[in-house]
Formats: C-alpha cells, sequence, structure tokens
C-alpha cells in the first residue's frame, strides 16, 4: 500500500492529526502509511511522525502527518506542531458524544495556534461502531458545513473511507496551493532532495505572533 | 552439576508457598534461596549441552554469578540490625539477580526501612494507609465514587493500553489494580495529575514486586503463562499498595516533567541536546542541518523514560542502576543515558535524511537487546556522565 517513492515528490504537506485521547487518531494513522491496525497500541506521547506520498491530479504529493497526544498536558508541546502545517484532521469517535463535544475547542486550539488558511477536515472515526453510535452522520456533516470543514466518517479498523479521508484534505490543499492562495513557496518543495522546505521547528514563543496571522 | 539439574526439575510455577511471611517482611523471602535459580539461562545452555561444562569462559561466568548471589544475600540477610544501603547500592549498580529485586528496590527508594525492627511494622502501616486511602476514594459516595471524570475517563483508556503486548496487563483483575494506583497518585497530586506515560512508570514496580511471589524462572516469558485471576488477594493487596508508594517516590524526584508545560521535560532535551554537540558534534551538525529538533524525538525518551524505545526487561535491568544514583538516577543519569542511546546509532543516522532520522528514533531496532546491551549502554553513560557532569554548567546553550 505505500509506496517507496518517497523522495520522488513534488509537493510536501504538513498535516497534523488532532481530536481527543483515544478516538483513533493514531490508527487511522498508521492504517493510511501502513495499512496498519492495532486494537492495542500505545497511547501517543507528544507527538509522533509518519509520511505516505499519494498522487493527486498527477502530481506527487507527500503528506508529512504529525500524530499528536490527546491530553491536555502535552498541549503546551504539541500547539507547537501546528505551525506550518497546511492541512488538519480532527477527528472525533462516532460512538462517544464527548469526543465529538470537544470538536469546537480543537477547532479553536487550531485558530490560536494554526495557520489561518490551513484546511481542515472534520473526521468520525469507529464508523464500524454504527451500533453503538452516538453522533448522528447529519448533524455533524452540518456543523462541518457550517464551519467551512471538510467531513467524512471513517474507520480505521476496517479501513473504510481512511484513503478517502486524507486524499480529500490533501486534494483540497492542492487546490489551494495550485490556485495560489498559499504562497507556494511555503507550502510545496520543488528540491526535494534538500528535505522539507516547511519550516517543521516547534517555537515555544510563536503563539503571540501565530494569532497576528489569523487577519491576513 | 546435577544440582542445578534437579533445580530446574523442581521448579513449579505459581505461588510460593511461603507468600503469608514475605507480605509480612520480603526478608524471609531470602532464607532458602539456593543459587542455582539465578542462573537459569546459563544452566539451561549447560544442559543443551549435556553437562559438559569445558568451557572455562561459562565456568567463569557462573562463579562470577554466584559470587554475586553471594553478596547480596549476605547484605540483605546481615544479622547487624541494619541493612548497609551503601554496600548493596555499590552492588546493585551493575544488575540485581531477580530474586533480590523486589526488596532491593525497595529499599534502595528508602520504601523499605533498612532497620530490621521497623520493616514489617513499616510495611503493614503503609499498606493499611494506601488500602484505607483507596476505600475511602472509590466506596464512601453515593453518587458514583469518581469526583475527577476527566482523570478517570483518561486511566480507564490508557490503561488497557498499557504494555499491550504483555499478557499480563491483559487481565482484568490487574488493569484494576492500575487504574486505582494512578488514580489514587493522581488525586494526590493535583499540580500534574494523572499525564499519560505514568501508567508505563508503574509497570516495572507492580512486575518486579508480583514476582516476588511466584516461583518464576528466568525466562524472560515466563511472566506471560502466569494467570493472576485467581491469585490471593492479599498479595494483590500488598503489591498494590508497595507499587503505589514506590511510584510515588520515583514521580516525587521528576514532578516537574509532568505539571503544566512539563518544564523539567523541556530541560532534559536541551540538555541531551548540549551533551550531544560535546560527545559527538558530527552528529549533532547533521541533526540540525536536517532540521530535526531534538524535542520531536526525545520528548518522549524523557516523558517514558526510554520505556516506549527498549523492553520493560531492558527496563527494570536499567532501573537496578537508576535507582543506586539516589534521587537524581531519573532526571539526571538519565540523560546520559539518552545521550549513549543516540550516540549508538550515529553511524547510521549520519546518512540519514530528516525523514528517515524521525521513523529511525521513533522506532530504534531494540527488539534484541538483551542485559549486556543495558548493561553496556549504562556503562557508557557513566562515562559520559563523569566527563561532563561537571563542565556543562559553563558552556554556552546552543538552542
Ligand atoms: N472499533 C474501532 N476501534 C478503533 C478504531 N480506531 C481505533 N480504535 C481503537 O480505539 C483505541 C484508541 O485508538 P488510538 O489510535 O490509540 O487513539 P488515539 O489516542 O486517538 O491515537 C484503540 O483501542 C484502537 O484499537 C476504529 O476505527 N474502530
Ligand atoms: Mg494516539
Amino acid at each position: 500500500m505505500t509506496d517507496d517513492y518517497s523522495y520522488d515528490y513534488e509537493y510536501l504537506f504538513k498535516i497534523v492529526l488532532i481530536g481527543d485521547s483515544g478516538v483513533g487518531k493514531s490508527n487511522l494513522l498508521s492504517r493510511f502509511t501502513r495499512n496498519e491496525f492495532n486494537l492495542e497500541s500505545r497511547s501517543t506521547i507528544g507527538v509522533e511522525f509518519a509520511t505516505r506520498t499519494v498522487e493527486i491530479d498527477g502530481k506527487r504529493v507527500k503528506a508529512q502527518i504529525w500524530d499528536t497526544a490527546g491530553q491536555e498536558r502535552y498541549r503546551a508541546i504539541t500547539s507547537a506542531y501546528y505551525r506550518g502545517a497546511v492541512g488538519a484532521l480532527v477527528v472525533y469517535d462516532i460512538s462517544k458524544a464527548e469526543s465529538y463535544e470537544s470538536v469546537s475547542r480543537w477547532l479553536k486550539e487550531l485558530k490560536e495556534h494554526a495557520d489561518a488558511n490551513i484546511v481542515i477536515e472534520l473526521v468520525g472515526n469507529k464508523s464500524d461502531l454504527d451500533h453503538l453510535r452516538a453522533v448522528p452522520t447529519d448533524e455533524a456533516k452540518n456543523f462541518a458545513a457550517e464551519n467551512q470543514l471538510l467531513f467524512t466518517e471513517a474507520s480505521a479498523l476496517n479501513a473504510e473511507n481512511v484513503d478517502l479521508s486524507f486524499h480529500q484534505l490533501l486534494k483540497s490543499i492542492y487546490d489551494m496551493v495550485s490556485k495560489h492562495q498559499f504562497d507556494m513557496n511555503d507550502y510545496s518543495s520543488q528540491a526535494p532532495s534538500k528535505g522539507p522546505t516547511v519550516d517543521l521547528t516547534p517555537k515555544q514563543n510563536e503563539e503571540k505572533s501565530s494569532k497576528g496571522n489569523n487577519c491576513c | 552439576m546435577s544440582q542445578i539439574y534437579l533445580n530446574l526439575n523442581s521448579l513449579q510455577f505459581g505461588i510460593k508457598s511461603n507468600y503469608k511471611s514475605i507480605i509480612i517482611d520480603p526478608r524471609s523471602n531470602l532464607y532458602n534461596l539456593t543459587y542455582p535459580l539465578s542462573l537459569i539461562n546459563n544452566s539451561k545452555l549447560i544442559i543443551n549441552k549435556t553437562f559438559n561444562l569445558n568451557s572455562i569462559a561459562q565456568n567463569e561466568q557462573i562463579n562470577a554469578s554466584l559470587s554475586r548471589f553471594n553478596k547480596f544475600k549476605k547484605i540483605l540477610l546481615t544479622s547487624n540490625s541494619i541493612i548497609d544501603l551503601n554496600n548493596l547500592k555499590k552492588l546493585s549498580w551493575n544488575g540485581i539477580p531477580m530474586e533480590f529485586r523486589s526488596i532491593s528496590w525497595q529499599l534502595l527508594l528508602n520504601y523499605l526501612p533498612s532497620n530490621n525492627d521497623r520493616r514489617a511494622s513499616t510495611l503493614k502501616r503503609k499498606r493499611k494507609e494506601y488500602l484505607d486511602s483507596i476505600n475511602q476514594l472509590f466506596n464512601n459516595s453515593n453518587d458514583g465514587p469518581i469526583k475527577d471524570q476527566t482523570t478517570w475517563h483518561q486511566i480507564s483508556i490508557d490503561v488497557p493500553r498499557t504494555n499491550p503486548h504483555l499478557k499480563l496487563y491483559s487481565y482484568p483483575i490487574i488493569q484494576k489494580s492500575l487504574e486505582r494506583i494512578l488514580y489514587l497518585w493522581a488525586v494526590r497530586h493535583p499540580a500534574s495529575g494523572y499525564v499519560q506515560g505514568i501508567n508505563d512508570l508503574s509497570t516495572p514496580f507492580f512486575q518486579v514486586f508480583l514476582s516476588n511471589y511466584l516461583n518464576l524462572d528466568n525466562n524472560k516469558n515466563s511472566l506471560d503463562n502466569f494467570d493472576p485471576s485467581n491469585v490471593n488477594q492479599d498479595i494483590l493487596n500488598a503489591v498494590e499498595a508497595d507499587t503505589f508508594w514506590c511510584l510515588t517516590k520515583l514521580l516525587d524526584s521528576i514532578q516537574d516533567n509532568y505539571i503544566h508545560a512539563q518544564p523539567g521535560i523541556i530541560r532534559q532535551v536541551n540538555e541531551l541536546k548540549d551533551l550531544i554537540y560535546r560527545i559527538d558534534i558530527e552528529l549533532a551538525n547533521h541533526l540540525e542541518k536536517e532540521g530535526i529538533e531534538f524535542l520531536q524525538f526525545s520528548f518522549r525518551w524523557m516523558n517514558c523514560l526510554l520505556m516506549r524505545e527498549l523492553s520493560i526487561d531492558n527496563i527494570i535491568r536499567m532501573w537496578d542502576t537508576y535507582l543506586t544514583e539516589g534521587i537524581n538516577g531519573f532526571s539526571e543519569f538519565h540523560i546520559y543515558v539518552c545521550a549513549a542511546f543516540l550516540v549508538k546509532w550515529s553511524d547510521e543516522l549520519k546518512q540519514m535524511e530528516f525523514q528517515d532520522i524521525m521513523i529511525f528514533l521513533q522506532n530504534p531496532p531494540t527488539t534484541n537487546w538483551t542485559e549486556e546491551d543495558v548493561g553496556v549502554l549504562l556503562s557508557e553513560a557513566y562515562v559520559w556522565q563523569s566527563l561532563y557532569k561537571n563542565a556543562s554548567a559553563h558552556l554556552k546553550s546552543h538552542s
């Protein structure tokens, strides 16, 4: 499923995965990047990293994905990674109402710490647990529409819609980039061998200035 | 050698028959100890070779091991009224035989008094105190025992994700124990509360203390065959309480790792970075050139004390040494261990680019690491510490 052309890419997009602890972020990531699912995966500590290169409109797009720990205590560390991200997956668990209720808090986090143009997708994970559903699809869909978020329900367990949700996000970012709504130099790399051009350095004291970015 | 063979055969799996006296005073575990138990690994080799002990090296290894065994026995079973902690520390630095580990850890942490007259009474009091607190916390309320739902929720989703590759932690009776330990600790330490990763840190204690009541051989997987569901409740209560108090002692020494903004971890990450600039400038420069931030890969090393990077058996061996370093083992010596750990992969890392480095360091190839590998790592760390410990204060940070 994963490919070996990881250095042969034209665009490099940094994506963050956020949402409450236990909603399945790490498994969505391992399903997308390695086609693996683990019923008993360990909790994510701080931030973990994976990549996958996919083809979008005939271009090779490398997604560099930062998976974060959901717990409040890690917020100071994890929010530093929002900087420079061009996309975010905000994940909740369709069988856990609290995790859906937290979504607005996560959106607020993004507003405070991420770039204003970041493309956001709402993902209702664990769609295989339909018999335990606590969040109606329509409700989440409407919420997403009102807030200009992309939306999917997916299941890391049975792989349903996992590729689709990542592709949908990457495509949307790609469309923005190719329409030059982003500064190309910031968000894509034409010189892959030199490594990422996106600034990946977490900056502890950047919070103030990134707030300022929201107005531009 | 026939003695070794007999001992192997007489090994029984399950609870030690004298468990009641071990609960009262763990020293009672030691009186009847015979040496070969600790050498099962070696003796297995010998038996495979049909008792052909012509290898001098093996012989020497067994002799050294026997001598260590007897030294531990002598220190711990001293007829003096006080166990000599300094000698115990010296001896433990190179690893503690499993038969002596539980009592040694508890002594090194100052949980168990070294004074023979106070041991039994202190243990009894501590365990009662724990049990009373648990009863108060979980039973004395009609509208559900849990006051802090957020904390409880986090603990209850993390406990099933704790050491998921080890069967022991899949049993509900063990999971319940860990939940109580973590929740009580969180309630008593509101400045940090429960932080993900603390669950990992409770397990070496739990496992070592539980093993003390079991007839296990030195085989790493033996605990995996153990079903705790029907274990005597007194044993589990004692293990749970001892784990709680020892975890508390450990966390007291690294409190800053888990309070708001985790300043202890930030400090340690910066110290690690400074160290690498001194120990291996080429590696440091390469990481910098590739845009790797130390925080990106070593945050977890500090937060979980390398428990995500090494097997629990390796970690237990590592803690033998950490515990002899006193209050600073887990906050200071650990940084030198992390430095030795990183430098170990220097040649590979210097060939890699950003993403490969990140992925490599998230999953370093330590699956086949033995106690000897850990021993080497600790010795390297010791060397770096003696070289750089006092120098670091004067040098400028590279951040
Ligand atoms: N039924 C079901 N369980 C899932 C799914 N995705 C994850 N899980 C389980 O939910 C728990 C938490 O998953 P994890 O990926 O660690 O969540 P994270 O904390 O958000 O990273 C684990 O036990 C997973 O096996 C899914 O799509 N369906
Ligand atoms: Mg996770």
